[in-house]
Parts: structure tokens; sequence; C-alpha cells
């Protein structure tokens, strides 16, 4: 509590504490409650109860702080706090009467904690003690509530204003960061390439999806490779990487849908790299994707009208086609075929059986 | 290609630019004798000029080529349709084909292959891209998860031949109609019999799914 005193809020230049010794009136009311909590001391004291220990120190230290805070605050946060003493009516904190009531509730809390603690401090050696422990520690709890209820509840209200404020701030700082590295960064790349259409239309479309899928759904953005949860899905996904990174428009035509498991990923997995091979070699401008899911077996077909290549004549330590798209085929069952020839275009063409347990 | 007469055709769009882009694209192959905007317009001039094909766009304000589509088919039957759409919906795909255009083709088609969609259309066959023959085998040959069959009304029209969906196939991997033929040791002209019976299917088909199937397909 002394902390929060002395620092100042942010948005405000001076802390509580500074703002409580600039005004003359608080002051003088600082003054009287310190002599007001001093008095009660003593007769504390006189009570009998012995000497005061260190924790009722701290606890009129702690009156003090809580008078002064309610003096030094600023209006709306002392408009915030009524806000709340309204709605919380059994609390009865920040009456419009302002520190009458805080001096009231502070010297009732006052009373009570001496009450509790000197009935608890007597039980040593009497009968019944429980009674006296039970009422002592009644006492005590309710004077701790008086004293200390308005300052939890305004620490818990002004917690979860800045908490708000700290996620709009967040919110505005997000989109900022999205629209500069997506938005801001394609019109730079547009203007610089204004005149190659085919660059523009490229950066465009990609804009486009990123946007698109962006406004549909903020929480994901970003994380969509790992969101694929069916193979159209994640044909999709190979579609728009494909288009983003080439030049070439990806087509995925599809019939059917089944979940992903670890043979239609390598289905996925071939089928990006037979659309990778086109959009690198092929100099075709669009690449066509069919995906049939049949009864007993899922079709994929990666077709390009590009330039074609001899098949016969690639050089056997080239992985491309042979590792990641016939070997990877094979290795989960399915087949994969390379028709090509010179000037004609190429079509791969996948086959992956169905497992019988799913339908 | 059949037709040795270059047809006529009218160009419907809300888009300036696309218009002027199709116009551009068209000029020298076919013979564009007008255009229009909007729904009402279009209606009036296509009927006043009777071109032999229409370029329609699916989406417009005030109902949309499918508008247009139903007010002149009930006046002038023998004007074709062609629907030109930048949307990849099935329902709205679906919707323009059983309302009788003649195929859909999407906006990124290229000029050569637009203007052999248009003459084909005016020779009176089927136009089918890549997407729809999707859409057609994907609605047909039912494979979907729930395992409903329909009650079959009339199997004739319900299902597909084995060869149209061969074609069908073929169309959805990219091959043009020249390359199926090729592929398959028969006639162009036996192709475009194969997908003019497709598409008559797809319009007089009753099967209930093929509605809900559409309506169904939110995605892509």
């Amino acid at each position: 509590m002394t902390i929060w005193m002395l620092v100042p809020r942010r948005d405000e230049s001076s802390s509580i504490f500074t703002r409580t010794m600039n005004d003359r009136r608080d002051k003088e009311i600082l003054f009287a409650v310190l002599i007001a909590v001093l008095t009660l001391f003593i007769a504390f004291i006189t009570i009998g109860v012995g000497p005061p220990g260190v924790s009722l120190w701290f606890l009129a230290l702690s009156c003090l702080e809580a008078v002064m805070v309610w003096r030094g605050a600023s209006e709306d946060e002392r408009e915030n706090l009524r806000q709340v003493s309204s709605n919380l009516s059994k609390t009865r904190v920040g009456r419009t009467d302002g520190w009458r009531a805080v001096a009231l509730r502070t010297g009732l809390g006052v009373i009570f904690v001496i009450w509790g603690i000197s009935l608890m401090s007597r039980v040593s050696g009497e009968h019944g003690a429980a009674a006296y422990v039970l009422a002592g520690a009644s006492a005590l709890v309710l004077g701790l509530f008086a004293l200390f209820a308005p300052w939890w509840i305004r620490s818990i209200q002004d917690l979860s204003m800045e908490r708000r404020a700290r996620v709009r701030a967040q919110d505005r700082a997000d989109m900022a960061a999205h629209v500069h590295d997506s938005v801001m960064q394609t019109l730079s790349l547009i203007q610089r390439s204004a005149n190659d259409p085919v660059e523009v239309t490229r950066l465009a479309r990609q804009q486009e999806r990123d946007l698109r899928s962006w406004l549909a759904n903020p929480e994901t953005f970003g994380a969509h490779s790992s969101t694929a949860r069916t193979l159209s899905q994640a044909i999709l996904d190979v579609e728009s990487e494909i288009e983003d990174n080439y030049d070439i428009s990806v087509d995925a035509i599809m019939v059917g849908d089944i979940p992903l498991d670890d043979a239609t990923l390598a289905l996925v997995a071939a089928c990006r790299e037979a659309a990778l091979n086109a959009a690198k070699w092929s100099g075709a401008r669009d690449v066509a994707i069919y995906v049939e899911v049949e009864a007993k077996q899922v079709s994929l077909f990666v077709r390009d009208q590009g330039s074609g290549f001899d098949p016969l004549a690639v050089a056997p330590d080239r992985q491309g086609i042979a590792g990641s798209i016939i070997e990877r085929m094979r290795r989960h069952g399915g087949t994969a075929t390379v028709t090509s020839s010179i000037g004609a275009g190429t079509e791969v063409e996948l086959r992956l059986p169905r497992a019988s347990s799913s339908t | 290609m059949t037709s040795e007469r270059v047809p006529t055709v009218f160009l419907v769009d809300d888009h300036a630019l696309i218009r002027a882009g199709l116009r551009a694209e068209l000029s020298g192959h076919v013979n564009v004798i007008g255009e229009a905007d909007e729904v009402a317009a279009a209606i009036e001039i296509i009927l006043e000029r009777s071109p032999d094909v229409v370029l329609l766009d699916v989406h417009m304000p005030d109902g949309g080529g499918l508008a247009v589509l139903r007010a002149v088919n009930k006046e002038q039957p023998g004007v074709k349709f062609l629907a030109l759409s930048v949307s990849d919906a099935a329902e709205d795909v679906i919707a323009v084909v059983r309302a009788g255009a003649r195929g859909y083709v999407t906006k990124n088609i290229e000029g050569p292959e637009l203007v052999e969609a248009i003459v084909r259309t005016a020779a009176g066959d089927a136009v089918f891209s890549r997407r729809l023959a999707g859409f057609v085998l994907d609605a047909f040959t039912n494979r979907s998860q729930d395992g409903l069959s329909a009650p079959s009304l009339d199997p004739e029209l319900d299902q597909l031949t084995p060869r149209e969906i061969e074609v069908l196939r073929l169309i959805a991997r990219g091959y043009s109609y020249r390359d199926i033929a090729e592929q398959l040791s028969i006639a162009i002209k036996t192709v475009e019999s194969h997908v003019s019976a497709v598409l008559r299917k797809l319009q007089l088909s009753n099967r209930y799914q093929l509605t809900n199937w559409a309506t169904e397909r939110h995605l892509l």
C-alpha cells in the first residue's frame, strides 16, 4: 500500500502521496486522524494488553494510509470507487459524504481489532477459552475487513480497469503490427513492381487471402499449417503456400473429404512436392490439383501444361520425384505415376488405398 | 468449331472493367453485339437483339444472373447462357446451371479457352469448367459420409454412367476436350455428347440432395 501511495498512476504526474501533501486541508485531516489513531493506541495500551507489537504499528500505518489514499485519490478514481460502492451496498464503502465515512469505518475497524486482540490475549489459562478465541477472531476479522475492504475492492477495481486498458492497447498494437506487416509491406512491394502486372497480381492475391483469413479468424491466424484437420484443408494449405511463394496459380478441386492421418499426410506431402516441381520447373502459369476420395482409395492428380520433361533422362541422384513422391507413396502402400513428355506438360498421379476401418 | 458463322455474344456484368476486359479478349474471335450492367436493362436488350450466347455474371445486384436467365428463357428459349463468375460457391453454380445455363466457367479462364467455350455453347454443347465437373462428381457420385442414399426417383437421371464419370474426372484433372478424346480414344464429338448428357441430368434430376448438398457446401 505504501508503494501504491508513493508511485504515481500511469498517465498521472503526481502520486497520491504528493497530492495529499500539497493539499492543506488534507494535511489537516491527516493530522487529525494521526492524533485519533495515537489516542486509540494509548487507550489500547492502558487497557492492559501490554506493549503494542510490530503488527499493531503496521495496522496504524495502514489506517493512516487508507485515509490518505482516499483523500488523495483523483476525481475519476473516486468516481470509480463510488460506482463500486453502490454496487456493493453491503460493504458501504465510500458514501458520498466521503472522509467522514472513512473515519467512522476506520474507527469502528480499529475498535473491533483492538477488542478482538484483547479478547484473544486474555485467553490463556481460563476455562471456555474457545468461546473467547472465537469471539476474538471474529472481531478481528470484522475489524480487518472494515479497515481493508475499501482498499481491497479498490485495488481489484483498479487492476481490472488497468487490465482492460491494457487489452485494448494490446489489440490496437496487434492490429497495427498486422496491418504494417501485411498490407503496408504489400503496398510498398506493389509500388516497386508496378511495371510487372504478374507480380502485382500475385501480391494482391496473397494479400487478399491473408486478410480474409485474418478477418475470419484472427486467433488462429498464422498457424494454419497446423490447423488442417482434413485432407481438403491440407490441400488448400498447399495451394496457398505455393501460390504465395511462386508465380503460379494453383487450382485445387476436391471431391469428397477424409480426416488426416499418417498416410493422407504423406499423400499431401507428395502432392506438395509435385506441385512445387510444377511451380519451379514447368514454366506453366497454372497447375491443376484434383483430389477424389473414392470408396476404396484416394486419387490425387497434379497436372501442369508446361514444358514437361523426359522422366527417363532424370539423373538417378535427383531425389525430388524418386524420394519425395514415389518412395513416400510406396511406404504408405500407395502408388505414384509421373507422366510427362517434353512440350506436353506433366501429370503426377497419386493413389492411396483407404484403410478399411475408416468410412 | 462446328459452326462456321461467328457467334454473336452479349455481355452482362456489373463491372465496367470486366466488360472491357472481356471485349478486348473476345474481339476478333466472336461478335460482341452489346453489353449491360444491370438486370432489367440486360433482359430488355437481350430480348431485342437475340444474341447466340449471353456471357452472364452470376453475381449482380437485383437478383443476379439468375433473374436474367429466367426472364429471357421464358421469352426466348433459343438464347444460350454461359455463366461466368468468380464465385466458387457450389450452390450458386448449381443454381445457375439448373436454371438453364449451358455451362459455367470461372473468370480466371484464359482468352482462347473462353472463345472456345463460347463457340461450344453457341453450338448447343455444354461447357464444364474443372470446378463444375468437381461439383457434379461430388453431388452425383454421392460418397458423402452420412451414407444416405436418396430414393432414386428416376435412375436414368440420377446416375452418371461410368463413361460420363470418367470424362468428368478428366475435366476435373485439367484436361481439355481434345485431350480427353485422345486419352479415351473417342471423338471430340463423343466427349461433347457425354458432357451434354451430364448437363441434362444435372438440370433435370430432381434428386433432393442436390440442393441440400449444394447449400451445405459453404467451403471453397
